[in-house]
């Protein structure tokens, strides 16, 4: 509560240097990023004694200052800052892809793909279906005909049934869970996250087909088999630099980490390929070739990347519309739900199939709901290839990733408890 | 290839290159690194192989400004006062001397070079040579690390050049820092301008304000993970505060350590926080300033370099000298101990950066290319320049502690005893957790207990 009182003083601080200033962008932008880190920072650390995780508190900090409610991180100033997410991202991958294990993948791989696969499947065909049976009140779709229902169906729900390896990651490290959920929650999530990327690819072909898009915007399938081959490859041979660096120089590792998620977003940029799976095999190279080093070096990189984590939710709660949120409630609600629904249905399938552990079956689902940065910046390329009607969509997205982004974290954290894998003081005492 | 890509390869492969040369280096050559960084941002800037175009270079501002104050901070964080009021009188005295002639000198003779080589106005040379001048009173430390680094003994002349670089630091900066306030331009929404007396208020108010809030902020944090968020946070915002008003993120920030340092009881893990990136941060700006930095050959400003190296090297060896004679303390300190000053650092490219990035002042491009220099000139050889100044004095006291051993530093010593002339009061004892200085970074609230 303390450091409340202190950013509320801070606040007002910067409230009266204001008309001193000479108004110059990136001092402006300084200033933002620094206030973002300490109200954050303090905000979720508030979170945790009302039992929520710190990503809420994140969030929540992110929509106060942002240009939902004080404006004091405008949408120039997030525009100014979007480095710090890509930054975010890549270090996330990094580390996701170092969670996971050789033996791990081994032995429980097929349990993972299996779960996965009936995750997605169950929760595709719900929400599909739905955006059909809505089709008369989303804007989007009203009066269209239906092969373009069925072609914007089929892209939304590949959009829909994204997970957050952010979140899920952030949640990790938070609570240090290691257990069999925490382990499968996270292994879905990543796995998911690449065949979403795949299915994503075949839905906007599909629907460029049966919805031809004005003028020639869209995306090649060379070009998606460049993404996804390209990703694994750079990120291949990025994993291999940093797994000899570990190896035989191991030194200088805060350092190195941030160089490593900068070069590796960078050059994920430059060579056309998703960044996401980049860096996530890259992180799996190098935690598994890196001579059993990678532990030190995923430690450097959640030190390094702390603030960095804490300004990238505080950006993505600072994205949250409510007024779209309050506007779409009628159609929100139901996909939102359908979608839980699916992903608890496709969980139970999954683990049946795989014959996983009954907590497993029992709590996994949970962990699966939050959404965030993939699913934004999927939602972003149907608005590039759908200009009008795309941006209808991406503000139905932006509605549900709002609900979503919130409750998951919650529901996750829950999951983590109610499995004893976590306790309420290893959130409390946890990371970012 | 985009810029922001070969700056990062760049600055990884420097990095990791210079790394793995640095302690070899050090060791062995008693080099200090650094200086390559600027030659190398030098060669991919605009002015050579224009690799990183000029707006890329720009775009790099905010870094700019963050690398400063976390120097302000750091510089800030040496002067924990428990540690201060144990350090003599005359160590101080003579530190106090060194930099203010230092000032005054290199500051006095480029205030009658500037308009004599027709480079400013006579109205106006006060401003450039004013900063030259504090920017010539900064030194570089790394030399004394490194040239000291294998040493248990801690004479008195070590505790006076630590001493001296803090004091320079200080003078230095609190220079500056009252410049940019003097010459502050009239912000455009305020009803009144403030005043330059103001600007200097608000500058030093920030560092006030910003330390105390930050220090209830940080509350009992000790954990490093934590502090590594509420620190940076700190730093962004403070320096961030201090760029948006244009006045000296080094000063503001330097407050804002010392207000830190000498309230948080867990000081000793923010200084792990802040050394942690300072090298780093410090390369970013060589490599930043090196990309900004457009060197000449026009005669004036390497007649203006000559001037500052030549004033500024004599000034500190035989100001020094002469003030060491004068109290009576060459017997302990010897004469050349000001040689262990001339080498030149981060603070000075840090200031020279906060200089040339404000249009409204004179002959910034000169001012920051004489400063940048005296680092090429001088950086690389700190370490020798510190063992050539320390030898003569600190050789014979090793033969003394080997004859008679009970003085050697591996037999503890009485905490606060002296032994170096204590009637006088000349010199408090080194002891063994190197107490008297003002530069140990290991100091924590052991200090403050005894």
């Amino acid at each position: 509560m303390r450091r409340v009182v202190v950013l509320i003083l801070l606040y007002l601080l910067m409230q009266a240097v204001l008309p001193l200033g000479e108004g110059t962008a990136a001092a402006l932008v300084l200033m933002a990023f620094g206030f973002l880190i300490l109200g954050a920072y303090s905000v979720g650390e508030l979170a945790t004694t009302i039992k929520l995780p710190k990503i809420v508190g994140y969030l929540a900090a992110g929509l106060a200052v942002g240009p939902a409610a004080l404006n004091f991180v405008s949408t120039p100033v997030m525009n100014q800052l979007a480095p710090v997410s890509e930054l975010a991202i890549a270090l996330i991958a990094f580390l996701a892809g170092a969670e996971l294990q050789l033996d791990e993948v081994r032995k429980r791989g097929v349990l993972l793909l299996k779960m996965m696969t009936a995750e997605l499947t169950v929760g595709f065909i719900g929400i599909a279906t739905t955006v059909a049976v809505l089709h008369r009140f989303l804007p989007f779709l009203n009066g269209a005909p239906w092969p373009e229902i069925l072609g914007f169906s089929i892209l939304f729900a590949s959009v829909a049934v994204v997970h957050s390896p952010a979140v899920t990651m952030a949640l990790l490290s938070e609570s240090g869970a290691k257990g069999v959920v925490a382990r499968t929650t996270l292994g879905v999530v990543l796995l998911a996250d690449v065949a979403v990327v795949l299915s994503f690819s075949g839905a906007l072909a599909l629907a460029r087909v049966l919805a031809p898009p004005s003028g020639n915007a869209g995306v090649g399938v060379l070009t998606v088999f460049w993404e996804i081959g390209g990703a694994i490859l750079v990120g291949a041979a990025l994993g291999a630099i940093v797994a000899m660096y570990l190896r035989f120089i191991r030194r200088e590792l805060f350092i190195f980490a941030i160089l490593v998620a900068f070069f590796g977003a960078e050059i994920a940029s430059v060579m056309h390929v998703e960044t996401l799976l980049t860096l996530l095999v890259a992180g799996f190279v190098a935690e598994n070739w890196g001579g059993g080093e990678g532990e030190q070096l995923r430690h450097a990189m959640e030190r390094a990347g702390a603030p960095i984590f804490v300004v990238f939710f505080a950006l993505a709660g600072a994205k949250i519309k409510p007024s779209a949120v309050l506007e779409l409630w009628p159609l929100v609600i139901p996909i939102v739900v359908v979608r839980a629904a699916g992903i608890w249905a496709g969980t139970q399938l999954g683990a049946w199939w795989a014959k996983a552990e009954p907590q497993v079956a029992k709590y996994t689902w949970m962990g699966l709901i939050s959404q965030a940065g993939v699913a934004i910046g999927l939602s972003s390329v149907v608005a590039g290839v759908y200009p009008e009607r795309g941006e209808e969509m991406r503000t139905l997205f932006l509605a549900m990733i709002a609900i979503n982004e919130t409750l998951g974290p919650i529901l996750f954290r829950l999951s983590l408890l109610r499995s004893k894998e976590a306790t309420p003081e290893s959130f409390r005492g946890g990371g970012h | 290839m985009s810029a922001s890509l070969v700056l990062i390869i760049v600055v990884a492969t420097a990095y990791l290159a210079t790394h793995l040369l640095y302690e070899w280096l050090a060791k062995r050559l008693l080099i200090v690194s650094g200086a390559e960084y600027l030659v190398l941002g030098i060669l991919l800037g605009p002015q050579v192989t224009g690799v990183i175009p000029i707006e890329a270079a720009n775009s790099f501002g905010p870094i700019i400004v963050l690398g400063i104050g976390w120097i302000g901070l750091t510089v800030g964080m040496q002067f924990y006062l428990p540690r201060l009021v144990r350090i003599t009188g005359l160590t101080f005295r003579l530190a106090v001397i060194e930099s203010l002639v230092t000032l005054g000198v290199v500051g006095g003779v480029l205030w009658w070079a500037f308009p004599a080589l027709g480079l400013t106005s006579e109205f106006w040379a006060i401003v450039p040579a004013l900063a030259l001048g504090a920017i010539a009173v900064a030194s570089t430390p790394a030399g004394l690390d490194i040239a000291l680094r294998d040493r248990k003994r801690r004479e008195p002349v070590v505790n006076q050049l630590e001493t001296s670089l803090g004091v320079n630091a200080f003078v230095a900066i609190v220079t500056v820092g009252i410049l940019f306030a003097w010459v502050h331009r009239a912000p455009v929404n305020a009803s009144r301008p403030p005043t330059p007396t103001e600007w200097a208020v608000i500058t030093v108010g920030v560092g006030v304000l910003g330390g105390t809030l930050f220090h209830l902020f940080l509350g009992e944090e000790r954990k490093v993970d934590r502090l590594v968020v509420s620190l940076g946070g700190a730093v962004i915002l403070a320096s961030g505060t201090a760029a948006y008003l244009n006045v000296s993120p080094l000063l503001a920030t330097l407050v804002i350590g010392i207000v830190l340092v000498n309230t948080s009881r867990g000081r000793a893990e923010l200084r792990t926080v802040l050394a942690g990136a300072e090298r780093p941060f410090y390369y970013v700006l060589l490599l930043l300033a090196g990309l900004s930095w457009r060197p000449t050959t026009s005669w004036t400003v390497l007649a203006v370099i000559a001037l500052y190296v030549f004033t500024r090297t004599s000034t500190k060896v035989y100001a020094t000298r002469w003030s060491t004679r004068w109290n009576g303390a060459t017997a302990q300190l010897g004469g050349d101990w000001g040689k262990a000053l001339i080498g030149q650092g981060r603070l000075t490219v840090a200031m020279a950066l906060d200089y040339a990035r404000r249009p409204e002042l004179p002959i910034g491009d000169v001012v920051f290319t004489a400063a940048l220099a005296s680092v090429l000139l001088t950086e690389f050889a700190a370490a020798r320049l510190v063992r050539a100044a320390l030898l003569p004095i600190v050789e014979p006291l090793r033969d003394l502690a080997h004859r008679l051993p009970w003085l050697d530093a591996e037999q503890e010593p009485v905490p606060g005893e002296t032994s170096v002339s204590p009637e006088s009061g000349e010199f408090i004892a080194p002891t063994a957790d190197g107490a008297s200085t003002l530069m140990r970074p290991d100091d924590d609230d052991s200090g403050a207990k005894r």
